[in-house]
């Protein structure tokens, strides 16, 4: 599936898109270069399945959670993961990235090159592409 | 009264001791204290603060001169930070308290930065505010007293020290790039026009300059490939020059709004010049008290939470043996 993106608006949509595309998938891997929205994308998707607090980058802290109640009023857990600052493999299963892989929760994971070999294989792949003149394209697979 | 403070909520492990509201000494596990070991220095990972934890603590205590039968009580981060990360610290905590029978004592991580204002003079005067910049926060705080914090403004999504590293990396400076645009931005003239985000009351963001920076150079670079080349210190002086009154703007509003004159930065980025130059004149232009902590307490260090501790401490806020580590922390 491919959607064009011009704005903040079409951005909401999108992640609504994507969370009606992934069905009951909940493993999420976003590629893109620097800048090209993929943080601005998974704050969208954390507001829409209700957490309260504003999503910000992961980047510095690796692992951000943030709690929801999903829609049979349970409170779920929603992690963003950016492994951009990891070097090996090592490093994130130290980290114990398989639990959060093979959970039960949301997962949305920046920069998953690292860990290709460690990826669930129902997970949902996006890519954010920068086109020219702020518009970008993004592609679910 | 001897306090032990541990911290390990992201990359680095350290220890300090405290003793009657003093620091003795402030460790983090580097090569030197590898070398005494003969280990060596691990990547961002969680399991390299097990190594590190038992010689950085016994370095602290060897600096300090302190015998660990003659500590009044451990601290530690309790969050926000990683889970595995602060799991080490928590963990090691508990069990040299149980061991030595003494109390224990959990620190907010964000409060602690703040907190580091009270490792050495000057001191800022209660209230003050403090604005605690890194490569993983940006955010206001409003301190009422020691203990009593509030965040009146934070970022929306990058950290401002994230926006240094990441632009600079944009750059192809290298990760992580701060320093580097620091250094550069001196040799240039900030003669590029990068948008201020418009963003309401007193929160950051920097996710769009970031964006409009790889924006602008892929427009450059097309109409003049050696544009990075020729122009790298003006852009980094451009960079850096738009990060910092982001900054300073929303500062100067705290202020206003609360009519605090008492203004402090903490946080790693606290060591960027032009950061520290702007606070300084601004402080003088508005009639502010400012203050920076010396930069080993701006980073992130055990220092300042055994600092911390020491007021947790007084007021007789200890922690029992069944506290846990917690990723998210507010206050």
């Amino acid at each position: 599936m491919e959607l064009m993106i011009q704005s903040l608006t079409d951005l909401d949509h999108a992640a609504s898109q994507l969370l009606a595309f992934a069905g009951e998938r909940r493993k999420f891997s976003l590629i893109g270069e620097m800048g090209a929205g993929k943080t601005t994308l998974i704050k969208s998707i954390c507001q829409q399945l209700g957490v309260q607090e504003i999503a910000t980058s992961p980047t510095f802290s690796i692992i951000n959670e943030y709690v929801y109640i999903d829609v049979l009023g349970k409170q779920s857990t929603v992690y963003h993961i950016d492994l951009y600052r990891l070097h090996r493999i090592e490093e994130a299963v130290n980290i114990g990235i398989e639990d959060y892989l093979y959970g039960e929760h949301y997962c949305f994971i920046e920069w998953p090159q690292l860990i290709a070999p460690l990826l669930p294989p129902d997970l949902v792949q996006v890519e954010i592409k920068l086109l020219d003149n702020s518009h970008r394209k993004l592609i679910f697979l | 009264m001897t306090i032990l403070g541990i911290e390990s909520s992201c990359d680095d492990t350290s220890a300090a001791i405290l003793k009657e509201g003093k620091i003795l000494s402030n460790c983090i596990a580097n090569q030197t204290i590898h070398e005494l070991y003969g280990g060596v220095v691990p990547e961002v990972a969680s399991r390299a603060h097990q190594i590190n934890i038992l010689p950085v603590v016994e370095t602290a205590l060897n600096q300090a001169g302190i015998n660990k039968k003659d500590l009044d009580a451990i601290a530690f981060t309790r969050g926000p930070g990683l889970m595995g990360s602060l799991l080490v610290g928590v963990s090691f905590a508990k069990a040299l308290a149980l061991g030595l029978n003494i109390p224990l004592i959990e620190v907010n991580h964000m409060q602690a930065h703040v907190l580091a204002h009270f490792i050495d003079d000057p001191k800022p005067q209660l209230p003050f505010l403090c604005l605690t910049v890194s490569g993983g926060h940006t955010q206001i705080v409003l301190v009422k007293d020691y203990l009593e914090m509030q965040v009146i403004g934070q970022t929306l999504d990058d950290a401002a020290g994230e926006a240094f590293d990441k632009i600079g990396k944009l750059l192809n400076l290298g990760y992580p790039a701060g320093p580097i645009v620091d250094r550069l931005a001196k040799l240039g003239t900030p003669r590029f026009a990068f948008p201020e985000p418009q963003i309401a009351e007193l929160d950051f963001s920097f996710s769009g300059l970031k964006t409009a920076v790889l924006y602008f150079l892929k427009d450059q670079i097309k109409q003049d490939e050696d544009f990075m080349k020729n122009n790298l210190n003006d852009v980094c002086a451009s960079v850096q020059a738009r990060i910092v009154s982001i900054l300073m703007n929303k500062l100067k509003k705290a202020a206003e709004q609360t009519g605090i004159r008492e203004v402090a930065i903490a946080g790693g980025v606290s060591a960027n010049s032009a950061l520290r130059q702007a606070l300084h004149d601004t402080g003088e232009q508005l009639g502010w008290n400012t203050y920076i902590p010396a930069f080993q307490y701006c980073t992130d260090n055990a220092a300042m939470i055994a600092m911390a501790a020491y007021f947790k401490y007084q007021q007789g806020l200890f922690a029992t043996q069944d506290v846990t580590p917690t990723a998210r922390y507010t206050f």
